[in-house]
């Protein structure tokens, strides 16, 4: 029997505006509990919710980088349950008239581009949090959270498989960072997702039952998460049983979903539109200025940077994908004229030390006008391209200039040919067993006369000119 | 609306009741159904439902921060806190 | 000299002549809250902030329109550091940490506020029958009710306690009061004054309105009570009037509109002769009856008994016992800490609505009831706007008769809910209404009914005062007219 996966993902993007979606407290990160709490967020009696105009264009931004409908009138619906960290007990969201309605993005996994078509975009507010482990027998409430502006992006079930999964949810966190409607900080709960996932067989039209996992935040869990469900719907079906629709939770420690009991009973929220606003309504002016305003998206850049900078498709898309990288190229570039060494270091060699260190460049100590300089060095031969490297380690290390680590450390490369040629010409003479047996056809010591020279100088000699030298010398 | 349905309702309420209640509620909740079934009695298709009396559009509010630190006020309000937060019985997930 | 009776004119008046301290008249009126205990008008009161204030009063006069006038404040609305229960016991403990913008308006414009009135919990009832604080009492006679919600509001200005009061109105709970204690009382066009702070029962009916001896000092009221408030998104920004502007102009030539679905014949015999005799009245001071027909007016009491239970359902949901309020003895779970603290803290009434209210909401039923509502509630103003193109206001009796014993409703609910059978439909459409005395049936006072277009609270002001200045119902008192 053959089963077809079919996965579709709600994700929830906590937006980057200052203040809630329906009150002026702070969204700030990481606060002392119930700091950034107003009235309307505690839900007290009497109080109403306000909107916050920057929730809707950062989420119209959204609709439009992904040519979705802008619903320039939508409205907000009460959906209603029991949970302490939802202090109203009700959610404001938008049910009936969402800010966004159809799109879609381009994903790249397996080796293949594929599109995922988007449902609907819309706007409502994150509930608190609730603390089990500090107290024995309780649980505390943190209201922080409670009022935040999500944009919930809600995937068509066209994900056929984790890997899908992961590479869906990583172009919507490229979108929205290259937007700036949400830092992508995926430690601190910006953006989580619910995974739906059902089996059907492959001749089928219908769609079979599906589970919702609830709440996973990393790439590595969704993929987890994704492989356990499909091997336990598999094994359910196979022995002839029938999926459950239910809510489950994915234990990264034990890495498995489990059934959700609690949340089973409540299923009825009675929405209703929520008498205390009035649909809100984006004239075309604005739509207009919104339009206006879209930063390139990597899509744009990674076209010019290979039509008009002249770069590599795979070093274009490298960097045209990252947001700060894309920014540290960029402004590098109206530095120096050299975009195609500047490209071949980011991919490279910053890379490399961004992987180590697990950070993004705008938390380096690298600066575009730091790192212009240091490929000017290298341009015009000031240093060489190996002594550079480790110029490069030093910036990481300690930010200085590097004009100023080049004079400390004397790293100046020596391009004096007489003088390289002198040394040469002595290696040449201490070493006659070498030169001998060389002459004699064992090519590869040439390599040793190079490291020889390189020894003598620290490194500093110009590698071409004594590779040229040692060749005339060795004749 | 049979028992069971007034049992539904109830728990999606989070409001409980005795038997003797129960009955009465029961009773009380049919009465009030059938009143307002009259409603059907009304023409209404292609009307828009009106949700507020208000044929207006939202007003919206800058981004701004305007709200301060009440967290005290708040705690203290709560029928059960401590300095960080408020409390309520171990909620199993 | 006593205060009693006194309306805020005469009051304003007696403070600048120095006839009497701003202390005084405070000290005043609690000794009459006192000497009227009986009543349970009020559930908390505020002595001494008040004195403290009209001491400064007193000390540093003031111009403001109403400086240094006692006023009761409905126990809906949330004052600062100072107890609101909204007549539960689910609030009985609870102490706001801010005010309504109402409350904060009026204090602005100088008024003291002595106290908290009782009302029905949560503004659900006709009779205030339903207070955890125990039922009020009408003036006018022992065992009778004042009506609800506003039920100690009302009692208060009755019995000359207060010159006025707010109130507030989601079906008729300021008008049908007003009625059945002689008083006059308004609820103003949707969205004229700020919601926020007004504890919400149904948020898209609710709305706050004065109550008071005469139309002309609702108007004073109003002028002060309405605001446009960024923090209530349903809050109007049209141009505030001078509701007092216009009262005296001549209602010469008003045409004023006589419900053809209103069924009269149904009424007390006497309560339908007041009502005539009224509109003879009317008509010699030079208005014109006109017919007309709100042919879907017979659905308002359904309607409104599928959409404010439904709303009220969601609006209550966030007493829960975890933030505020009270919660029940120690809870063995979440689930047992929501189930009993709200099974214990609400009274029937606002049980019985919170379950329709969710029934009507639910999967598979919101079509059928929720949505069917909001059609026949866009119906019902559409009569309206048409009415209103043939006439410039509508009056009827505000109730079907007069205060009735406490307790000889019965237990059958829907009885009580036909008490609002007048005023409910101005609520549903946003419009402006009011009740004003004209006339009185076994010593118990009978009110009329006059509902206006949208924003013209001035229109309906200006026919009640005409009608206030020919006769003297609105002088009747409990104890007698006031000369």
């Amino acid at each position: 029997m053959t089963w077809q996966t079919v996965i579709g993902l709600e994700i929830h993007v906590q937006l980057s505006t200052k203040s809630k979606l329906f009150s002026g407290a702070s969204t700030g990160f990481g606060a002392e509990p119930n700091t950034h709490v107003d009235l309307v967020d505690m839900g007290l009696p009497g109080v109403l919710p306000v909107p916050n105009k920057d929730a809707f264009l950062k989420a119209i931004r959204f609709g439009l980088a992904t040519n979705a409908e802008i619903n320039q009138v939508s409205s907000f619906d009460r959906k209603n349950y029991f949970y302490p960290d939802l202090p109203k007990g009700y959610q404001i969201t938008q049910m009936a008239m969402p800010i966004v309605g159809k799109g879609s993005i381009k994903i790249f996994a397996n080796g293949e581009e594929k599109i995922i078509n988007i449902t609907r975009a819309h706007l409502e507010e994150d509930a608190g949090k609730s603390v089990h482990d500090l107290f024995d027998g309780e649980t505390g409430i943190d209201l922080n959270r409670a009022g935040t502006p999500l944009l919930e992006i809600v995937s068509e079930p066209e994900i056929a498989n984790a890997k899908e999964a992961v590479a869906y949810f990583k172009a919507i966190r490229q979108i929205v960072t290259f937007l700036d409607i949400c830092d992508g900080v995926m430690a601190e709960g910006s953006m989580r997702c619910d995974v739906n996932v059902s089996m059907k067989k492959v001749d089928d039209s219908e769609l079979g039952t599906r589970a919702e996992i609830k709440n996973i935040n990393s790439f590595k869990f969704i993929e987890r998460a994704i492989a356990f469900e499909i091997d336990r719907q598999t094994k359910i079906l196979e022995s002839g049983g029938s999926v459950v629709q239910e809510t489950r939770l994915y234990d990264s420690v034990k890495n498995e979903t489990r059934s959700m009991r609690s949340k089973e009973e409540a299923n009825d929220y009675r929405y209703f539109p929520e008498p205390d606003l009035l649909p809100v309504v984006i004239s075309d002016k604005e739509l207009e200025e919104i339009r206006l305003s879209l930063p390139e998206l990597p899509e744009q850049k990674e076209k010019r940077y290979i039509n008009e900078v002249k770069l590599e498709e795979s070093e274009a898309r490298i960097i045209a994908s990252s947001k700060t990288m894309a920014n540290m190229f960029e402004d590098a570039c109206l530095k120096t004229d050299d975009s195609s060494l500047v490209a071949r270091w980011l991919v490279g060699e910053v890379s490399a030390l961004l992987n180590k260190d697990n950070i993004e460049i705008d938390e380096s100590k690298l600066t575009s006008s730091n790192f212009a300089v240091l490929i000017e060095r290298i341009s015009d031969k000031t240093i060489s391209g190996k002594i550079a490297k480790s110029v490069l380690e030093e910036i990481w290390e300690s930010g200085n200039d590097v004009d100023a680590i080049i004079n400390d450390k004397g790293l100046v490369q020596i391009q004096d040919e007489s003088l390289l040629e002198n040394i040469a010409k002595k290696i040449i003479e201490d070493n006659p067993a070498q030169v001998n047996a060389y002459k004699e056809g064992k090519d590869r010591l040439f390599g040793f006369f190079v490291g020889q020279v390189m020894k003598e100088t620290q490194g500093k000699a110009n590698p071409q000119s004594v590779n040229e030298i040692l060749k005339k010398l060795l004749k | 609306m049979d028992k069971k349905t007034v049992r539904t309702i109830a728990h999606l309420s989070r409001l409980t009741f005795d038997e003797k209640n129960g009955e009465k509620i029961t009773n009380d909740l049919n009465n009030i159904i059938k009143f307002v079934d009259q409603l059907n009695d009304a023409e209404t298709s292609d009307i828009e439902p009106l949700t507020s009396p208000l044929e207006k559009v939202a007003r919206t509010r800058p981004d701004n921060v305007t709200a301060e630190n009440r967290k005290e006020t708040f705690l203290k309000n709560a029928p059960s806190s401590n300095e960080d937060y408020i409390l309520v019985p171990r909620v199993v997930e | 000299m006593s205060i009693q009776f006194k309306t805020i004119k005469e009051l304003k008046d007696m403070l600048q002549k120095k006839e009497i301290s701003n202390k005084e008249m405070v000290e005043d009126t609690f000794t009459l809250i006192e000497s009227n205990k009986h009543l349970n008008a009020f559930v908390t009161l505020n002595k001494e902030v008040s004195l403290k204030k009209a001491e400064n009063l007193d000390n540093n006069p003031s111009n403001l329109p109403l400086a240094g006038i006692p006023i009761a404040q409905k126990d809906l609305f949330c004052t600062k550091d100072l107890r609101t229960t909204c007549g539960s016991n689910m609030l009985s403990n609870f102490i706001p940490p801010y005010s309504a913008t109402v409350i904060e308006n009026l204090e602005s414009a100088g008024c003291i506020s002595i106290g908290k009135t009782n009302m029905d919990e949560f503004a659900m009832g006709s009779s205030n029958e339903t207070s955890f604080f125990g039922n009020v009492e009408n003036p006018w006679g022992e065992g009778l009710v004042p009506g609800g919600s506003s039920g100690g509001s009302a009692s208060a200005v009755a019995a000359g306690i207060v010159a006025a009061a707010s109130g507030t109105d989601t079906g008729g709970s300021i008008r049908q009061p007003a009625s059945l204690c002689g008083i006059t009382g308004l609820k103003p066009t949707y969205g004229r004054i700020s919601r926020w702070g007004m504890i919400a029962f149904a948020s898209s009916l609710d709305q706050a309105g004065p109550m008071a001896r005469t139309a002309e000092d609702c108007a004073l009221m109003l002028n002060e009570m309405c605001s446009h408030d960024p923090k209530d998104t349903t809050s109007l920004d049209e141009n505030i009037p001078d509701f007092t502007q216009n009262l005296n102009s001549s209602i010469k030539g008003m045409k004023i509109g006589l419900v053809k679905e209103f069924d009269l014949s149904k009424l007390d015999n006497d309560v339908v002769k007041v009502f005539e005799e009224s509109k003879r009245h009317y008509e010699s001071l030079g208005a014109e009856f006109i017919e007309i027909s709100l042919p879907n007016i017979s659905l308002s009491v359904p309607t409104y008994y599928v959409v404010a239970p439904a709303e009220c359902s969601s609006n209550l949901s966030r007493f829960d016992g975890v933030k505020f309020g009270r919660r029940c003895e120690n809870p063995k779970d979440l689930e047992d800490l929501y189930v009993r603290s709200r099974s214990e803290g609400f009274g029937e009434e606002v049980k019985r609505r919170i379950l329709i209210g969710s029934y009507v909401l639910s999967a598979g039923f919101y079509d059928a009831y929720y949505k069917k509502a909001q059609q026949v509630r866009r119906l019902i103003k559409n009569d309206f706007v048409s009415a209103f193109e043939k006439v410039d206001v509508i009056m009827s009796p505000t109730t079907r008769g007069t205060a009735f014993k406490a307790g000889s409703m019965g237990s059958d609910p829907i009885q009580m809910y036909l008490e609002d059978l007048f005023t409910i439909p101005a609520n549903l459409a946003g419009l402006p209404a009011m009740s004003v005395p004209n006339g009185i049936v076994d010593n118990k006072p009978v009110g009329m009914q006059l509902i206006g277009n949208f924003l013209e609270e001035s229109k309906i002001l200006q026919a009640a005062h005409s009608f206030q200045s020919s006769t003297d119902w609105h002088l009747k008192t409990p104890n007698g007219d006031i000369s």
